[in-house]
């Protein structure tokens, strides 16, 4: 008995460890197919880094070595290898072209603003969601499920910046319960209002995909009997249904996260806090390769990083799910 | 289940942690903070390289030249007293005494003679045009300027920031260290600095004007956005306001907490027609254009009244404006008509108008353009680019059209001319490729002519040359519009738009 | 029971959205102002008689503006829907159907799409393209097909596994004809539910271009660039940026109650 639930054991941990591996691989050609991606891509917009620093004024033989410090004369080629070996030995990402700074510096000094930003408005969008979505679900076709279902029809099409704007109107320069903008105020109340906005956003898709899965499980077969068997249905909302629950709504809020790392360019220019968003958009207009590499690069790191740790948490919570 | 409390510890602990770090640093009470919003960030205080303004408003805090224009655009002797020969060939300056950089050093006709040198050799946006023969440290506070020849606009160039004073050899500091901490004249020093956001700034205690500045610190707060501009302001989380959209001028202006300045400019709303291009080329085709165009209308419908209607390539606000002695090719679809007919495209033709995407002024012009195009046989297309690429398109001679602004950068007719008369010069007739020898001798003349009835009448004859030529068509010269808090007293305006706080008190 | 009840959103949905397409095509023609007619001398007047919904900063009348851009939108919207649509479709069943390699190259095309930060994409496309028309298409086609090629595979590979496949494969039928046959008939329904919200993300994200700057160019009438030029005059000149966003909002609605109508009508219907 011993011996074959020690095997079964191995074969679980083998099995696991085979599964972690090919996980790891995966993580590290995404970050590579983003590296080659952006490298490139950037490198298509017109215009010159070189003109954008030094200014429409320069003369050519200032340019040329610019260029040439930047390394910015040598073929594309030549460069990619740099800028690769670089990240992968020396784990250096370059100066930003621009504020003459190491890209790493800049990154890690504005991403506190936009972690927490996503952090606020995830966490927000996903507790209000499950909150609608159960009582959506266990108030099935009554009113309360109806209301909830319609709101996200009108939400839908409303622009962040238009609710930004809208919030700020009511909840700062009339109720003065927010500052209107800027971080100066502290960074957790600065960051309440743009988390609101995000999360206002995303809750309505969130609601609807949790709430069809609460029916699902509702009208599953052990809930029927749990609910024959004369188990209180609150206990059975809570330890069962919701359990069942969670592995997926872990998946939304790792998707949710990914999406929102590099998308919150809007949200952070309606209310002018500096953040990854702002920084990634001045750095594409201001043709700081450097800078605009490095930003994918770590974003790209974080969404690998985020999806693998939702990965784990689901695996160990359901096994089943992963071959 | 268990994971999820797992997974909520850092989480928790990142949280707290960020807040953390978002807490201000306390300041002393008596300590009076001016917080000015602006829409682009300070990127550098190197003097000899700037040209725009999200830096040169900012450099007008650290650094003073030795001459300098006030309110009116009218320029007197700042850190120095000047006399000028007869010839105007010698300019002699005796800086004022005791004048202190903002560490306390003592500031000498070396550090002038460096500065400018540095800027001659330099070169930079905003070079000095004057022919510059010598320039002596006569004794520790004498400079003699000899120049070449007779150069008119000289005293008034001086006034460009970029002929700031600064230590001798940067006091020995590398640029990027200088630039990093600036020393100067100037009213403020310093603080802190984020080149992608927020620059706080401390007062000179050695500044010269007497109990100036008032307030201890001041701050430029990078708000990019329109909107957050005006409800910052409106919250009072801002005191003022660097430039308000003219849509939102007016809820400003009638606001209990809240009044705008406004100043009259020396900015220019143009329109640039690539000469080299074949139908552009034509001059009665420009002519057809500028006829059609109801520029009056325009400027109404586009600034509210803030602005004034331009008839020359020269502001209003400046010496030697002749829009109004000049006859000018006013709107007037019926003689439009008749050029049309005189070109040699008679039937129309298909073009485009390159404008910079994301700016919403520029946007409703180039949209103003096309009807006029319409009613003249034009089919005008809107090419926006994103503002790098149009930069580089345009001085590339790569367009058909196109609208910007130009700027005076120093109150003298000669700061326009010199960027968009003189094809041989850096901006090739502001990118226009127009050639008129005459209008270039007679802009040359307006260099060497004293001040007074003579230049005005060269300046005269280049301005109707060029309204007859239109290589451009100058639009509207927009007036600037500032939000200011209602306990905010003594802001003040000079006419190129760099705000002056020596003199802001809270009521 | 369900979806029975939800039928009436169906049909609200398919009214509303029938209305929407009826304005935009006849409206132009009956309305008689030229939305692209500027009146310098009548710039920003509110809403009145003469001009029901006001005009902008032009003296262009608002409600002329919003019937056209509607044809504007409404098709782009359509357009530019295809081929993501497409590419999404196909990949995710040749992931699903496949398997193996198939699904581990086209998967971790789809990690990397996610890991790439959404807004370096569009801004790069439209600095690339110049603002407009072209660079919504590729954006879009760029960041589109993920949903699609997700929904289809997850449906596919849950289709594969099912006995019937086995026992049609047995009689002799050949992989296309089960995926034409079988497979396609149930994943599109999964995926023009999908179609139905993302039309709506596609126009919010028209918008979003416009309010960047980078957006369709003007003069076109486009509700998003109009949205977003009037939203600095959100205080004094409400009715520029208010009706075009009315019309976003609307559609979104119509297109949400379709969405939520077709889903349950064809859960009811079978699977």
């Amino acid at each position: 008995m011993d011996s074959i639930q020690t095997k079964r054991n191995t074969e679980e941990k083998k099995r696991f460890r085979h599964w972690v591996r090919g996980a790891l691989f995966r993580s590290l050609l995404v970050i590579v197919f983003v590296m080659i991606a952006v490298f490139f891509l950037i490198r298509l917009v017109p215009g010159d880094p070189a003109v954008m620093v030094l200014g429409e004024h320069a003369s050519e033989a200032s340019l040329e070595a610019l260029r040439e410090r930047l390394g910015l004369n040598l073929s594309l080629p030549e460069q990619f290898v740099m800028f690769v070996k670089n990240v992968f030995l020396k784990a250096d990402t370059g100066a930003s072209i621009k504020y003459g700074v190491s890209s790493r510096s800049l990154v890690f000094k504005y991403a506190p603003v936009t972690l927490l930003l996503v952090l606020m408005a995830t966490l927000i969008t996903v507790a209000v969601s499950l909150v609608l979505a159960v009582l959506a679900a266990t108030h099935r076709d009554q009113l309360f499920d109806h209301i909830i279902r319609v709101i996200p029809a009108f939400t839908q099409g409303m622009p962040v910046f238009w609710t930004g704007l809208l919030f700020i109107l009511l909840f700062a320069v009339h109720l003065h319960w927010f500052p209107v903008g800027g971080l100066d105020k502290g960074m957790l109340r600065g960051l309440t209002l743009p988390a609101i906005t995000v999360a206002f956003g995303q809750i309505p898709p969130l609601v609807r995909s949790l709430r069809e899965r609460l029916l699902e499980v509702l009208e599953a077969d052990f809930v029927v009997t749990l609910k024959a068997a004369g188990v209180p249905s609150r206990t059975i909302l809570f330890k069962h249904v919701l359990r069942n629950a969670f592995v997926p709504s872990l998946m939304l809020f790792s998707v949710n996260l990914s999406y929102l790392i590099g998308g919150t360019l809007v949200v952070e220019q309606v209310f002018a806090v500096r953040g990854v968003g702002k920084l990634l958009f001045e750095a594409i207009s201001n043709r700081d390769f450097p800078l605009v590499q490095a930003i994918a690069l770590y974003c790209a790191v974080f969404v690998v990083v985020i999806s693998l740790v939702t990965e784990l948490i689901a695996h160990k919570a359901d096994p089943r799910m992963n071959k | 289940m268990r994971a999820k409390k797992y997974w909520l510890i850092p989480a928790a602990a990142l949280v707290l942690g960020l807040a953390g770090c978002g807490a201000d640093t306390p300041e002393t009470e008596d300590e009076v903070r001016f917080v000015y919003a602006r829409k682009a960030s300070v990127t550098s205080f190197d003097l000899h390289n700037e040209i725009t303004e999200n830096n040169a408003f900012a450099i007008d805090q650290v650094f003073e030249p030795l001459v300098m224009f006030d309110e009116d655009g009218v320029v007197t002797d700042y850190l120095a007293d000047s006399t000028i020969s007869e010839d105007g060939l010698v300019y002699t300056f005796v800086l004022h005494d005791g004048l202190k950089f903002s560490n306390g050093q003592d500031v000498t006709a070396e550090d002038v003679k460096y500065s400018l040198e540095r800027h001659l050799e330099v070169g930079g946006p905003l070079p000095i045009e004057a022919d510059i023969q010598s320039i002596e440290a006569v004794d520790d506070r004498t400079v003699v300027i000899t120049l070449n020849a007779a150069y008119t606009p000289f005293y008034s160039e001086l006034a460009n920031f970029s002929n700031g004073i600064v230590p001798k050899d940067l006091n020995g500091l590398s640029e990027e260290e200088f630039f990093a901490h600036p020393v100067g004249t100037g009213p403020f020093m310093v603080e802190e600095w984020d080149p992608s956001g927020d620059v706080t700034f401390v007062k000179n205690p050695y500044y010269w004007q007497e109990g100036k500045p008032v307030i201890d610190h001041l701050v430029f707060r990078y708000i990019e956005d329109d909107n957050q501009l005006i409800n910052q302001l409106k919250a009072g989380d801002v005191d003022a306001a660097d430039e308000i959209s003219f849509a939102n001028a007016k809820s400003i202006a009638d606001s209990e907490d809240t009044y705008v300045i406004a100043s009259e400019g020396w900015e220019i709303e143009e329109l640039f027609f690539n000469t080299l291009d074949e139908h552009f080329s034509d001059v009665h085709v420009r002519r057809a254009l500028a006829l059609a165009i109801n520029r009056e209308e325009m400027m109404q419908a586009l600034t509210f009244g803030y602005g004034v209607t331009a008839r020359s390539v020269l502001p209003s606000a400046l010496r030697y404006y002749a829009g109004d002695e000049i006859e000018v090719l006013d709107y007037d679809l019926d003689r439009a008509a008749e050029e049309m007919k005189l070109s040699a495209y008679p039937d129309g033709f298909q073009t485009t108008i390159s404008i910079a995407s994301g700016n919403y002024v520029r946007s409703q012009e180039a949209q103003i353009v096309v009807e006029a195009g319409k009613k003249i046989g034009i089919d005008i297309t809107i090419n926006a680019q994103e503002i790098a690429a149009f930069r580089q398109d345009f001085k590339n001679l790569n367009y058909d059209m196109m609208i910007n602004s130009a700027i005076a950068d120093y109150p003298d007719a000669n700061s326009i001319f010199a960027f968009q008369v003189d094809p041989n010069g850096f901006s090739q007739c502001y990118w226009t490729n127009y050639k008129s020898e005459e209008a270039v001798a007679l802009m040359d003349l307006g260099r060497t002519t004293p001040d007074g009835d003579e230049r005005h009448a060269v300046y005269s004859s280049l301005q109707q040359i060029l309204a007859d030529d239109v290589p451009y068509i100058p639009f509207y010269y927009p007036e600037r519009v500032h939000g200011v808090r209602a306990n905010v007293a003594g802001l003040v305006y000079r006419p190129n738009g760099s705000p002056v706080f020596t003199s802001v008190t809270f009521k | 029971m369900n979806g029975k009840k939800m039928k009436p959103a169906l049909k609200t949905g398919l009214c509303l959205m029938g209305l929407i397409v009826l304005l935009a095509v006849l409206g132009p023609l009956v309305y008689g102002y030229d939305p692209y007619a500027q009146d310098l001398t009548a710039v920003l007047l509110p809403p009145s008689g003469v001009h029901p919904f006001g005009t902008d900063q032009l003296g262009r009348d608002i409600l002329a503006r919003v019937l056209y851009a509607g044809r504007v939108d409404l098709s782009l919207m359509v357009l530019a829907e295809i081929a993501p649509f497409t590419i999404g479709v196909f990949l995710g069943m040749a992931a699903g159907w496949f398997g193996g390699k198939v699904d581990w190259v086209i998967t971790l095309l789809i990690d990397t799409f996610i890991a790439f930060p959404y807004y370096l994409l569009v801004i790069v496309v439209a600095f690339v393209t110049g603002a407009g028309i072209r660079g919504i298409f590729i954006t879009f086609m760029l960041v589109g097909w993920l949903l699609y090629a997700r929904v289809a595979k997850g449906m596919t590979a849950s289709l594969r596994s099912q006995e019937w496949v086995d026992a049609a494969r047995l009689q002799g039928f050949s992989d296309l004809r089960i995926i034409v046959r079988e497979i396609l008939p149930n994943v599109l329904p999964q995926a023009v539910v999908v179609l139905m919200t993302d039309m709506t993300g596609l126009l919010v994200m028209i918008v979003m271009l416009g309010y960047l700057g980078i957006g369709i160019s003007a003069p076109t009438p486009d509700w998003g660039t109009m949205i977003a030029e009037g939203q600095t005059m959100m205080t004094s000149a409400w009715w520029i940026s208010v009706i075009p966003g009315i019309a976003v909002v609307l559609t979104g609605i119509a297109l949400s109650f379709i969405g939520d109508g077709l889903a349950d009508l064809w859960r009811e219907d079978g699977f």
